[in-house]
């Protein structure tokens, strides 16, 4: 497989401050790429320099062959793009709103065709402010699709969204990973990049401190003669939840 | 950055965007629309004086017959006329005319009431009007008729000897309506064009909205000609709305060309949007924006002209406040409404407002943020 992102020495800095520390790693065409790490590590800000939101400050981005720094806009035709907080227009139909991002980026996606494929079929006639958070979640997804970008990112997807919710998302992820687009998404939740993700980076303090697959990571860390607590049990508590309340999506 | 048909689709659909959501919000429409109606309807019927039964008018007597003197004292006592003896001659009272303190003059002229051949009096008697108010002039003469009238049937003449005679006379001044009526407009324009978009910019980095489209290739350059085509477009329909009140209702008498009041206000849509771009541009959330809003349109709002007369002005405030940025453009559609003039006539109000928006959008360019 190819790299389709590329990221050398990439920094950041806010007055004396350097929040990104030159970091360097490569993402794989196809896969799905998870930057982990606490609040302020810099996975947000590395993000928005790869996605040309950004003043890169040092180092350089090569994405799909374009330099992001000096084609930017070349970029952002064919990336996509879900940010953190969701934000679209109000007293705009969600139908309207993908008619708009088609405009946007001279892409002739058919807005139906993208809310059925994140089951939003239905609210199509609604507007953005009256979606529930997950709905909201799938529908940015829909927006960052419709120009067929090559690169998806996504930040914190699933942060704010009940159990249900969280589980619907990902097979949406799975479904778009399998389409051949490659995925970069930053996450909090460990259980989600294990199951989401082919490769990992963690991040902490603007710098990333190893980079490798979910499984190679828990190896590394057993080899290295970490031992957990043995606590044998054959279901956790999200287990019961889910058990209880069933899988079916709640909006 | 290419030029071609599809950046203008870009900034097209962006626009179509921008309206429907407008015309969604209830709220909006109400505080655009109605909110300078209302206003017009407030100032039109504090200014105009033609609502009122009551005439101010000015006599002057330059006959010495006996009859004139009998019938100017039944004009004093007339109720439907205010007679002011503060113009003692016609100039005067044509000074007056045309600063709207007096309806009409009305000229008793000298050998008015002598004695004809028929041994009745006779002569006729002239109502002076301004040309911009017709209406009192019209109302004016038809209760001297009606009070003339009486006489004549009385001598049962075939022809009768006493007449009134209208004359449209052009003064120099405004009719309070006119007057106000260009302020009003003004008002509307800085409204729109600050308010609007030094709101909705900081609204929508605050909810991020504006980020979103800046992850699209959509530049700069593009956002702001969809907002400004949306600006002007709801612009030109409140301005109609009014204009359309100011002649049904207040019987606005527009003199000049519409056409060319037109391009001057999209010339001053321009203008007033360039201080909300910047504005809003700048400001980081609606705090700022606010602060910074009031502190440059309440200036305008108030010594441009919008709701009292410049030329009411101590000398030295008058040539500061010539400058400010809406002066040229309440001054620049009041004289093609009320005077007539045309563009040309108007080059230094066009030259003033076209300096301050070279002057304001470089300073938006410089201190627009995206978040």
């Amino acid at each position: 497989m190819s790299n389709i992102i590329t990221v050398k020495n990439l920094t950041k800095k806010y007055g004396d401050k350097t929040t990104v520390k030159g970091i360097s790693f490569t993402v794989k065409e196809g896969e799905v790429f998870g930057i982990l790490g606490p609040n302020g590590a810099g996975k947000t800000t590395t993000l928005e320099m790869i996605e040309a939101l950004r003043p890169i400050d040092g180092g350089s981005v090569i994405l799909d062959g374009l330099d992001v720094q000096k084609k930017p806009s070349e970029v952002k035709k064919i990336i996509g793009i879900q940010l953190q907080s969701t934000a679209f227009f109000d007293k705009l139909t969600l139908k309207e709103q993908l008619r708009m991002f088609n405009s946007l980026y001279d892409s002739q996606s058919d807005p139906d065709v993208l809310l059925a494929e994140v089951q939003l079929t239905e609210k199509s006639k609604s507007y953005v402010e009256n979606l529930s958070g997950g709905q909201r979640q799938r529908f940015s997804i829909a927006a960052a699709l419709v120009n067929q970008p090559r690169v998806l990112f996504l930040d914190e997807p699933t942060t704010g969204l009940d159990p249900q919710a969280r589980r619907n998302l990902w097979e949406l992820i799975q479904q778009i990973k399998e389409k051949g687009i490659t995925v970069v998404l930053t996450t909090h939740y460990m259980d989600e990049a294990e199951l989401l993700c082919d490769r990992i980076a963690i991040m902490d303090n603007g710098k990333i401190m190893t980079i490798n697959t979910p499984e190679n990571l828990v190896k590394e860390l057993i080899s290295r003669g970490f031992k957990k607590k043995q606590r044998v049990e054959q279901a956790n508590l999200e287990d019961v939840f889910i058990d209880l309340t069933g899988k079916d999506l709640r909006d | 950055m290419k030029f071609n048909t599809r950046y203008f689709r870009t900034i097209g659909a962006l626009t179509s965007a921008y309206t429907r959501r407008f015309f969604r919000d209830k709220t909006g429409l109400f505080f655009t629309f109605l909110f300078p109606l209302l206003f017009l309807f407030i100032f039109g019927y504090l200014n105009s004086g033609n609502t009122s039964l009551n005439f101010d008018v000015a006599v002057i007597n330059s006959s010495d017959s006996a009859f004139a003197e009998q019938f100017e004292k039944q004009l004093r006592e007339n109720d439907t006329f205010t007679v002011s003896d503060a113009a003692t001659t016609f100039d005067e009272a044509k000074e007056r005319m045309g600063r709207s303190e007096l309806d009409t003059i009305i000229e008793l002229p000298a050998g008015f009431g002598d004695i004809n051949e028929k041994g009745q009096p006779s002569g006729s008697i002239v109502v002076y009007y301004a040309e911009a108010s017709p209406q009192s002039g019209q109302t004016v003469a038809a209760v001297m008729e009606q009070a003339l009238d009486g006489i004549n049937t009385e001598l049962g003449q075939p022809t009768p000897p006493l007449t009134v005679e209208q004359k449209p006379t052009s003064v120099s001044g405004l009719s309070a309506f006119d007057y106000v009526f260009s302020g009003l407009l003004g008002f509307t324009v800085l409204s729109l064009g600050i308010f609007g978009l030094a709101n909705q910019f900081p609204a929508e980095k605050k909810t991020g909205a504006l980020r979103r489209l800046r992850a699209s290739p959509i530049s700069a350059a593009q956002l702001v000609f969809a907002n400004m085509l949306y600006y002007m477009l709801i612009g030109i329909i409140s301005l109609v709305l009014m204009v359309l009140v100011a002649l049904y209702v207040f019987d606005f008498n527009m003199r000049g060309d519409w056409f060319q009041l037109g391009v001057v206000a999209i010339i001053s849509i321009i203008l007033m949007f360039g201080f909300g771009l910047a504005i809003g541009g700048w400001a980081k959330n609606e705090t700022q924006s606010a602060a910074l809003t009031q502190i440059v349109a309440l200036p305008m709002m108030f010594l441009s002209g919008i709701f009292f007369p410049r030329f009411l002005m101590p000398d030295w405030l008058q040539s500061v406040t010539a400058f400010l940025p809406l002066t040229p453009v309440i001054d620049g559609m009041r004289m093609i409404m009320t005077e007539a003039k045309t563009l040309i006539d108007i080059a230094p109000q066009l030259g003033l407002i076209a300096i301050w928006i070279i002057v304001i959008y470089a300073i938006a360019i410089r201190v627009f943020r995206w978040d």
